[in-house]
Order: C-alpha cells, then sequence, then structure tokens
C-alpha cells in the first residue's frame, strides 16, 4: 500500500520537476523572483481547452498552440515588465512586486475570460494498469514519459549544445559571459521563452488529469520554489530532484496523516532548509545570502 | 448613511493594517509576504480572549497584540538573517503555515467553518460597542492613536536607527548598533500592532474563519502599502483610502458585480507595475523600496 503511495508522489513530483525547471531556468540565471510565472503556469490549459473545446483542434496541435500561446505571455512579460527594470539596475524587491501585480493581471483577466470556477478538460476516468500490486493510470503514465522526456532533452541540451553553455556560463558569472561577447538579452529572451514552454507542459499534464481554474498557479509556484530552494539554487539538476523528494514526501504525509497538511509541512521543510542549509542539497556556493 | 460608516471601519482596520507593515517595509526594507497571518492571529486571539476568557475591551486587545507580537518572534528570530528573496520566502512560508493550520485545527480554530456569535466587546465591564456608531469611534480612537503611536515611534531615535538600517546596514552595524536585534524588536511591533485591526476585525464582523487571513491577503496588504507609499504616515493613509473606495467607484459607474471584482483586482495590478516603474515610491512616499 505504501509503495502506491510512493510511485503516485513520484510522479506528482516529476510534473513538479518540471514546473520548478522552468522557475529554475529564470531564477538561476537572471536571479529575476518570476511571481508571474504562477499565472503563466495557470494560464496554458485555458488556451489548451479553447483551442480543443472551442476551435475543435485535435489534442497535440492544441497542445503546441497552449504552448506557443503561453510562450508569448511570459515573452511579454519579460519584454514589458523586466526589461525595462533590468535597464535601471532594479532591486530585487521592485521587481518582484512587479511580478506580484503582473501575477494578478493576468489570473484576473483569465477569470474575466473563462470564469472563477473549476473547468475539467478531460472528463471520465481514465483507464489504468496494474504492475505487481501498483495501479497506474494512463494518465500518469504519459505524464511520467513526458516528464522524463523533457529532463533528458533539456539536460543533453544544457550539457552539449551552444545555448546550454552559454546558460550555464551566465549563471556562473552574467557580467564576464557579457564580456566575453554573449548577447545577454538575447540569451534572457530564450531562457524566458524555455521557461514558460516548461510551464505550460507542466500545467497541462496536471490539468488533463484534474481538470483547473485561476488560482491553481500560485500553489504549484510554492512547490516549485520550495523544490527549487531544497535542491539548491544554482543547479539545473536541483528542482528535479527536490521535485520529486517534496512529491514523496507530500505523499507520505497523506500516507501517514491526512492530506490536510501537506502544505504545512513542505512549507516547514522550506524553512528548515532556508535556516539550516540555504544552499540545498545539492549545495552550491551562492551569490546571495 | 450605514454603508458609509461601514467603509470608514473599513478604512480604519486597514490604515491600521498599511501603517504597521510601513514600518517593516517601509523604514527597514523588510518585505514581508506574511502579515495576514499576524492579521489572523490577532483576531483569533481577541476572540479567545473574548468568547473563551471573557474578558473585557482592553485586556482582550493588549492579550491579542501581546501574543502576537510574542509568535512574530517565531518566524523573526530564525529569518532575520536571510537576504532579499529568501527573507520574503521564509514570511510567505510562515504565511502559509499560519493559513493551514487555522484551517486545519478544527478542535480549536473550528476550521474552514469558522467562528461564530463573538461577542461585542464591554468598556469599564458595562458598557457594550455594539452596532455601527459605536464601533466607528472605537476604530477611529484607536486607528488615530496607532498612526500617532508610530508617528512617533518613526520620528524617534529608534525610528531613526531603523531608516539607518535600511539605508546602510554595514554603517549601522560600524557604529554599533544591534542590527539583528532593530529588526527583530520593529517586526514585533508591527505585529503587536497589526492584531489591532485583527482584534477590530473579528469584533465588528463576529464571525472569523482563515480564508479572510490567507496569502491573497497578504498580497492585498502589502499592495495597498505600496500604492499608497513608504516611509512616512501620509503614504499609508492614502493607501488603505485607496483599496477601500477604489470598489465603490466601480460598483459607482455600474459596473456588474461579477466584473467589478476582477476588474479591481486588474487596476491593482496595473498599479504596482505603472508605480515600480515610474514611482518607485508609491503615491505619497518618501522612500523608494530597494
Amino acid at each position: 500500500m505504501i509503495w502506491q503511495f510512493i510511485v503516485n508522489g513520484i510522479i506528482t513530483g516529476m510534473i513538479y520537476g518540471v514546473v520548478a525547471l522552468g522557475f529554475a531556468l529564470v531564477y538561476n540565471t537572471t536571479r529575476i523572483f518570476h511571481i508571474a510565472y504562477a499565472a503563466i503556469h495557470m494560464v496554458a490549459p485555458y488556451l489548451l481547452m479553447f483551442s480543443m473545446q472551442s476551435l475543435g483542434l485535435p489534442l497535440f496541435v492544441s497542445i503546441l498552440l497552449a504552448v506557443l500561446g503561453t510562450i508569448l505571455i511570459g515573452y511579454a512579460v519579460d519584454i514589458l515588465i523586466y526589461s525595462p527594470l533590468a535597464k535601471r539596475n532594479s532591486s530585487s524587491n521592485v521587481i518582484m512586486v512587479s511580478s506580484i501585480g503582473a501575477m494578478i493581471i493576468i489570473i484576473n483577466v483569465v477569470a474575466l475570460i473563462f470564469g472563477n470556477e473549476t473547468k475539467i478538460i478531460n472528463p471520465g476516468v481514465s483507464q489504468s494498469i496494474t504492475i505487481g500490486k501498483i495501479l497506474v493510470t494512463y494518465t500518469q503514465v504519459f505524464q511520467f514519459v513526458t516528464a522524463l522526456f523533457l529532463f533528458l532533452l533539456f539536460f543533453i541540451f544544457l550539457k552539449f549544445s551552444r545555448f546550454g553553455i552559454i546558460t550555464r556560463a551566465y549563471r556562473d558569472d552574467e557580467k564576464l559571459a557579457s564580456v566575453l561577447g554573449t548577447n545577454i538579452p538575447a540569451i534572457k529572451r530564450l531562457l524566458f521563452i524555455l521557461s514558460s514552454a516548461f510551464a505550460a507542459v507542466g500545467s497541462c499534464l496536471i490539468a488533463y488529469d484534474v481538470g483547473m481554474n485561476p488560482y491553481v498557479g500560485m500553489p504549484m509556484l510554492l512547490n516549485a520554489v520550495v523544490a527549487l530552494i531544497i535542491g539548491g539554487v544554482g543547479r539545473f539538476e536541483a528542482p528535479v530532484l527536490g521535485g520529486v523528494l517534496i512529491g514523496v514526501l507530500q505523499a507520505l504525509v497523506v500516507y501517514f496523516s491526512s492530506a490536510r497538511w501537506q502544505d504545512a509541512v513542505t512549507f516547514l521543510l522550506l524553512i528548515l532548509f532556508l535556516l539550516l542549509r540555504p544552499q540545498g542539497i545539492l549545495g552550491e556556493k551562492m551569490r546571495t545570502v | 448613511m450605514d454603508y458609509v460608516i461601514h467603509l470608514f471601519i473599513l478604512i480604519n482596520i486597514y490604515i491600521i493594517l498599511t501603517t504597521s507593515t510601513n514600518l517593516l517595509v517601509g523604514t527597514v526594507n523588510m518585505l514581508s509576504l506574511g502579515q495576514a497571518a499576524f492579521y489572523g492571529i490577532g483576531a483569533y486571539l481577541s476572540v479567545l480572549a473574548l468568547l473563551s476568557f471573557n474578558w473585557p475591551l482592553f485586556p482582550s486587545l493588549l492579550f491579542a497584540m501581546v501574543g502576537t507580537g510574542l509568535i512574530s518572534f517565531l518566524i523573526s528570530y530564525p529569518s532575520i538573517r536571510l537576504k532579499g528573496d529568501y527573507f520574503v520566502l521564509a514570511t510567505l512560508g510562515f504565511q502559509l503555515i499560519v493559513y493551514t493550520i487555522l484551517y486545519n485545527w478544527v478542535s480549536v480554530t473550528r476550521g474552514p467553518y469558522g467562528i461564530t456569535g463573538i461577542p461585542s466587546p464591554k468598556l469599564f465591564g458595562s458598557i457594550e460597542i455594539a452596532g455601527l456608531w459605536p464601533f466607528l469611534i472605537l476604530s477611529t480612537v484607536l486607528t488615530i492613536m496607532v498612526v500617532v503611536i508610530f508617528y512617533n515611534l518613526i520620528h524617534s531615535p529608534f525610528g531613526r536607527a531603523l531608516r539607518g538600517v535600511r539605508d546602510d546596514e554595514l554603517s549601522m552595524k560600524a557604529l554599533g548598533k544591534n542590527v539583528n536585534r532593530l529588526k527583530i524588536y520593529t517586526f514585533a511591533i508591527s505585529s503587536a500592532f497589526i492584531a489591532v485591526s485583527g482584534f477590530l476585525y473579528a469584533t465588528y464582523v463576529s464571525y472569523i474563519d482563515p480564508t479572510s487571513f490567507n496569502l491573497d491577503e497578504s498580497i492585498f496588504i502589502l499592495s495597498a502599502l505600496i500604492v499608497g507609499g513608504l516611509g512616512n504616515i501620509r503614504g499609508p493613509v492614502i493607501g488603505a483610502l485607496f483599496v477601500i473606495i477604489l470598489p465603490e467607484v466601480l460598483r459607482f459607474i455600474g459596473l456588474p458585480d461579477s466584473v467589478a471584482a476582477n476588474l479591481r483586482q486588474i487596476i491593482y495590478g496595473l498599479a504596482l507595475i505603472l508605480l515600480m516603474r515610474y514611482r518607485p515610491q508609491g503615491i505619497a512616499g518618501t522612500y523608494a523600496i530597494k
């Protein structure tokens, strides 16, 4: 029985990992605390639903459209809000407050268009298979495979492609990378695009399973942030590790006590990490704190 | 007319919230997303004193303030050495933990059902503060007291030390000030006075549930303060007026309620972005957050 919970936790954790990786792409490099990411994350399934149900397009075209639309919004947030602030060297608190503003706007525009209530994309119960004593639904298999595929693709790119090398250079030292001829604004835009894509895929995977409302972004963002911090800010493997850890931990909390205390345990973990090991499990020296 | 009084009471509650938060954000530059947690703790402690202990007004108020101030040490003491984003995250974590506890510890807080039938506070054991007019007077008196206290605090040597910490922490350390202790005291004072709003809210509405004290409320309080302005007394007051009166203006234009709620939020969001870009000290503030 406990293994069932752990398997569920791992699969949920992989999705946390996808979302957290998108957040980490921005935070590890630009140090922008991208709170608007919560709203960007939430937009994708609405675009998916709109494309499937109102335009009548097939699932895979719709997913593509949803991801593209989400990327556009993430791009717009960067161009309209972060870039002008970065130009005048605004502090992290100013950027964070602006980001909160952007999040509030996006959430409420979506709520105005689609309504405040929870929407379901995929009605009906997913079929399932049993491996040993463990029951896994097809949706879960799909989630697991997609997340794994994304991680592999991303880490291969990060390790071997020019983009990956520049990204790591940017993370290590923005000034030096810029002096050595990296086009920092261009790479920043690319990172925002990629980050929004991760957010979109993550949220579509969740929404396909359990549906969505305009307010799902914030809890997810918080999980992603906790995943990043306990994994270790600065490492790109960290959000994946942290995500899976949180997923399993939350599943165990459900198993041993009740789903009510999931959030409390997660944030207790965050505070413990902030106090005792702010560099996270993978522990790299940090530029701040 | 009753409605106008109701609005004034709300404005009073929010002036206390923003003024107390201003001490934290505007004078020491500690951005906190946990203010609604202290608001909630203040409200629940007030209810504990009024309902369970059956205490009169001032002892209950004092109990809520001291209790909330003490609880603030739980979060301020460990998180004070964190900088920037990490400090905000710690307050955010605290906010979510407090909310989860208020929501789920049903045997004590009655959780999502909320607490009903909160008695009107009694002054000097006999005069009951009930109804709109007495509440308006009580809340106005408390608000004026809080504003005067904060005015004096900001202009006292203590306030000057806080501004010193805000502007140049290293120099303050070099001058021999215990910066961390100053910050912890600020946190406690700010939380204790936020508890006054919690007390007013709980006794005025006579019903509380955890959803009034969630993260959105924290963001709302912070937005109100930042829109109004940081660093002085004018700013927070204007911020509170703005966030309470704006919905009424929108209602006056004649928008349907469902649209108005979202539109209001969009205006707050836009205000935050535009202010951060063009006027980071807010409408009437003296300090631009950094």
